[in-house]
């Protein structure tokens, strides 16, 4: 074959082409490279599975009809948890011995309904919902209408990597929306859940435990909780995110708090990150 | 008690997902799915790139092993890829699209090897046809072809530095292998493995025949055969507990590595 003609190439996709990719000094060259948000003006919601979906029509009618009110202020991509029916497959999958990536495939059928119910409830205002796959339309979507629909699972399917302890998948439907907040480049990632943020124990469990409305997500890591408002898996990636600084939990059973979260309302409890780009 | 959601009994029911108690309480033991499939994973810059003086042979071998020993093969990107990271890193992409596009690299290279193994009833599967239909396709066909890089798509991970998806078609094999628990996982590249050194700068350099994951990892060595993440993922293995990296240039190799022989590099979890 003949040797590549790289003169069209940058001096760092020279080293790309040539270099190893597991070369520390490449990876670390391609940090210098510009950064392009997607979709700036873009908020990604998360619709708690167990703590809203879950309860019916009683939680999910008053957060639907605030989605409503907001949609012709703020554009949302509109993720959905999965809750007690995921629970219920992964403890029998469990039991009948099938690996993590069996469990995610399971869990994300369940997010998948709770989206299908999602946006038989919104379909009157126009909004649609894609599969991952049909991601690539979703700016025109958000366009015409201000909102999408998705199911909040990330597609790894059978790829889902093992967690460190246990059987249940590690990376689930609020780092699904996460990573879609961050490969966007979006202006906020709120969840929507059935507490009013983050406290120091569980508030259902522990009537002593305290509310935190802010705290950064090194000073959380290291306060090494048993039980947290969001999967760990979002706290090690907000560690390594380019785009999204904070992460903001409302509490979706009370009226008005998603609506302030999307104008920018310290509500509920918002975790933030102390570096700026990237792991020191 | 009445917490207003309409729960379906189960063990976790009203549990938090995320509580390391509960986590802990799920762990017991998991059962292969395919125990007897092997995972071969051909290198993109390694063989594919060099056309067919290497890729031929190997897929010859890879023929004549299947009837002793079920592989599916998965295949990695090569230069394409090296060359959409340059351009959409330039255009300033995050690491999701950057992933989303290298993919559809090591989509094309796996396309070119299920045609020059479709006569010995190999077919090509796309992510979601692996999920529903490896066993079936396997069980009818002789063999199967997948893309390698894993359908992370737009939900790669932000890597700790820079940002080259850190997922490519090294752990998108591997992790076909854990999830099936399959029998082995073959890397085939164009070196004999691991070495204490970086054998084109060390002539000295050793070959390392065997390796625990996480000591490798402790060496911090300038350049490895494979990506790196495979590191994280072995110390989690539950079933694919080793991967083999072999030099697919030395005919022979991929065969001993099937029949269980120590050749190239063993790293293990």
């Amino acid at each position: 074959m003949q040797p590549p003609d790289n003169a069209l190439l940058t001096e760092l996709g020279k080293r790309l082409v040539s270099g190893s990719l597991s070369d520390a000094a490449i990876q670390k060259a391609t940090d210098a490279t510009p950064t392009h948000a997607i979709l700036p003006w873009v908020n990604v919601v998360k619709i708690g599975g167990q703590s809203i979906m879950d309860r019916g029509r009683s939680a999910v009618g008053p957060v639907v009809a605030e989605i409503v009110a907001n949609l012709e202020r703020h554009k949302m991509i509109l993720g959905t948890g999965a809750g007690t029916r995921a629970r219920h497959v992964y403890s029998l999958a469990i039991d009948l011995g099938l690996p993590v990536g069996v469990l995610t495939v399971l869990g994300t059928a369940v997010a998948w309904q709770n989206a299908q119910m999602l946006q038989y409830l919104l379909a009157e205002h126009g909004i649609a919902f894609l599969e991952p796959e049909g991601f690539a339309s979703l700016p025109h979507y958000l366009m015409e209408r201000g909102a999408v629909i998705c199911q909040g699972m990330p597609p790894y399917k059978l790829w889902e990597q093992n967690p460190d302890v246990g059987r249940i998948p590690p990376q689930r439907t609020d780092t699904g929306c996460f990573l879609i907040a961050e490969v966007f480049g979006a202006r906020r990632m709120i969840y929507v859940k059935d507490e009013d943020g983050l406290f120091t124990a569980d508030p259902k469990k522990d009537r002593n435990a305290k509310h935190i409305p802010r705290i950064s997500v090194q000073e959380l890591l290291a306060r090494d909780l048993d039980d947290l408002v969001v999967e760990r898996a979002v706290l090690d990636m907000m560690l390594n995110a380019r785009h999204i600084r904070e992460i903001q939990f409302v509490n979706g059973l009370k009226p008005g708090q998603l609506t302030a979260a999307l104008n920018g309302e310290p509500t509920g409890t918002i975790i933030y990150s102390e570096a700026a780009g990237g792991r020191a | 008690m009445n917490d207003g959601a309409q729960h379906v009994v189960s063990r976790l029911m009203r549990e938090s997902l995320i509580d390391k108690k509960v986590i802990a309480g799920t762990e017991s033991a998991v059962r292969p799915i395919l125990p007897a499939l092997n995972v071969v994973q051909i290198g993109g810059l390694s063989i594919m790139d060099r056309g067919h003086s290497a890729v031929l042979p190997l897929l010859e071998e890879i023929v004549a092993n299947q009837d002793e020993h079920t592989q599916v093969v998965g295949v990695g990107p090569g230069v394409r890829a090296r060359h959409i990271l340059s351009v959409g890193l330039d255009l300033g992409l995050p690491t999701g699209a950057l992933a989303t596009l290298a993919a559809k690299s090591s989509a094309q290279n796996a396309y070119m090897v299920s045609c020059l193994l479709a006569s010995h009833g190999f077919v090509y599967l796309e992510a979601p046809f692996i999920v529903q239909l490896l066993p079936a396709m396997l069980a009818a066909a002789r063999g199967a072809v997948f893309n390698g890089i894993p359908p992370y798509d737009l939900w790669e991970h932000p890597p700790a530095v820079g940002k080259i998806p850190p997922h490519g078609s090294d752990a998108g094999s591997y992790l076909v292998g854990e999830v099936f628990g399959a029998r082995s996982v073959i890397l085939v590249k164009d070196v004999d493995g691991v070495y204490d050194a970086d054998p084109k700068a060390n002539p000295g350099a050793r070959l390392i025949p065997e390796i625990d994951a996480t000591k490798l990892k402790r060496m911090a060595l300038s350049t490895l055969p494979i990506e790196p993440v495979l590191l994280d993922l072995l110390p989690r293995a539950r079933l694919a507990r080793s991967i083999r990296i072999v030099n697919g240039l030395k005919p022979g190799n991929l065969t001993r590595a099937l029949a269980g022989e120590a050749v190239g590099t063993l790293i293990h979890a």
